[in-house]
């Protein structure tokens, strides 16, 4: 008997959190980097980036084709799919991870902690980024910048242009999240 | 005992259902994630495989510059001449008119001759599985012989002096390593430096990549006569060699028989063979520098 109702509760329990959106979604979120060095600024920018939130576990996930990623000159985008980041192989970046501390509820803004796996170049690693999340109404605007070493992705610069692509590339990324409805 | 089980089962399905871990987020985004165009990226590097057309086409308010050059010893000839005893230069220029369309034109030293061509995508191979296989670009170009024969007898005029060269330029990314491309070429001479030359010949270029490492890429062509002209012997053209691509330039070094360097030319009248003698082995060295005139954004 006592089963039973366990098993009832536990049903009227997912019925009634499926029931308000818990989920988040962008579609067109936006991820730049940039490499700055004495010879040559590059930059490249993504404005279809792809991330969920989930607010009740409090977690996040972020996909991007590395095809997407627009650069000021065209033969630069063809080296950086075709000799750096090889999207033929690997295609996208992902991310997924956990917001610390992350109370959904807040209005305005707060900054907090994400940590998880970020996946480039086809290696993952471990990644903590300072994030600023601001709740308007319905949607969440999380936005921050990091650095990553080019080195920790295994994306490899021949030494003749050492001095031409940045040993720390500079990351900043702004997503909007809308209810996600499936 | 039984009911237990089921108990404990049922119980680990719905709470599985219930926490969706950041694993399965991934999961839901990657249905998320819409089908984009994504057009194969660098078949070939250079908008030559070595001596011949690649199926690339420059992108738009992209300005390519060319320098092609070959160079070969006399045999049994006792010259002081260094390195080599002759050189043959094409400077060149390609300007992508829109990211389908390239116009060029360019001179060479050795034989005199001035072409211009253009280039255009007719179809792409897509990356993202579905659409073309592979790429097609038509090429057409017209040639200009500066030089007169040194056969009197041969009527030269304008309209002998100029010549036509169509080519499909048929080639795959098969993978992000290996390119083929398959080269059937029209060419029309209006120069008949004997009378039982021929004036319409066919062709079918081979050619090939193969990428050692990410900015280093072995070639090769081959280039068939099917209807080679009478009058003297000819060889088909080879070229083996690499291509080593950085930043806005991209080298090319090869081997090759090949004399002329419009490809008219050097698919119909390569008088000697591939090897490595003195005369026939033909050093060729590709220098292509790329300026972006137009920037996005």
């Amino acid at each position: 008997m006592n089963k039973t109702i366990t098993l009832i509760l536990i049903l009227i329990v997912r019925i009634g959190c499926a029931q308000e959106p818990d989920q988040y979604i962008t579609r067109q979120g936006q991820a730049s980097f940039f490499s700055y060095t004495s010879v040559e600024n590059i930059q490249a920018t993504n404005n279809q980036v792809l991330s969920i939130i989930d607010l009740s576990k409090k977690e996040i996930a972020v996909s991007m084709l590395m095809r997407a990623f627009v650069f000021e000159k065209s033969l630069m985008e063809e080296h950086f799919n075709e000799s750096y980041i090889e999207s033929d192989i690997y295609p996208k970046a992902t991310f997924q991870g956990q917001i610390q501390d992350f109370d959904p509820s807040i209005n305005g803004e707060q900054t907090r902690i994400v940590k998880g796996q970020l996946t480039i170049h086809g290696v993952t690693r471990e990644t903590e980024i300072k994030t600023k999340i601001e709740k308007t109404g319905r949607t969440y605007v999380l936005s921050g910048d990091f650095e990553l070493r080019i080195k920790d992705y295994e994306i490899k610069v021949p030494p003749i242009l050492a001095r031409n692509i940045a040993k720390t590339i500079s990351v900043t990324f702004s997503f909007k999240y809308i209810p996600y409805e499936k | 005992m039984k009911n237990n089980r089921l108990y404990i089962i049922l119980l680990l399905f719905l709470s599985g259902f219930y926490s969706l871990s950041a694993q399965d987020l991934l999961k839901l985004i990657e249905q998320e994630q819409k089908d984009t165009v994504l057009y194969t990226l660098a078949t070939f590097k250079a908008t030559r495989i070595a001596i011949g057309q690649s199926v690339e086409t420059r992108k738009k308010g992209v300005l390519e510059w060319q320098f092609m050059s070959r160079f070969w010893n006399i045999p049994d000839r006792r010259t002081q001449s260094f390195i080599a005893d002759k050189v043959s230069a094409r400077i060149g220029l390609v300007y992508g008119v829109s990211d389908r369309l390239s116009f060029g034109l360019g001179g060479t030293t050795w034989d005199g001759i001035f072409d211009g061509f253009l280039k255009y995508r007719l179809i792409w191979q897509r990356t993202d599985k579905k659409g073309a296989p592979f790429s097609i670009t038509l090429f057409q170009n017209a040639s200009y012989r500066s030089d007169s024969y040194p056969n009197i007898t041969a009527t030269d005029n304008f309209r002998n002096r100029l010549s036509f060269t169509s080519q499909l330029l048929i080639a795959r990314k098969f993978t992000p390593n290996f390119s083929l491309q398959l080269t059937p070429t029209y060419i029309h001479r209006g120069s008949l430096l004997f009378p039982e030359d021929r004036q319409n010949l066919f062709a079918l270029g081979l050619g090939a990549r193969y990428k050692v490492n990410n900015h280093l890429a072995v070639v090769s062509e081959y280039h068939y006569l099917t209807n080679p002209i009478r009058a003297v012997d000819t060889f088909d053209a080879f070229a083996i060699g690499v291509n080593w691509e950085a930043s806005d330039v991209i080298l090319q070094f090869y081997l090759t028989n090949a004399r002329n360097i419009e490809v008219g030319n050097f698919s119909t009248q390569t008088f000697n063979n591939f090897n490595f003698n003195d005369g026939n082995l033909h050093f060729g060295f590709n220098f292509t520098y790329v300026l972006h005139l137009k920037k996005k954004r």
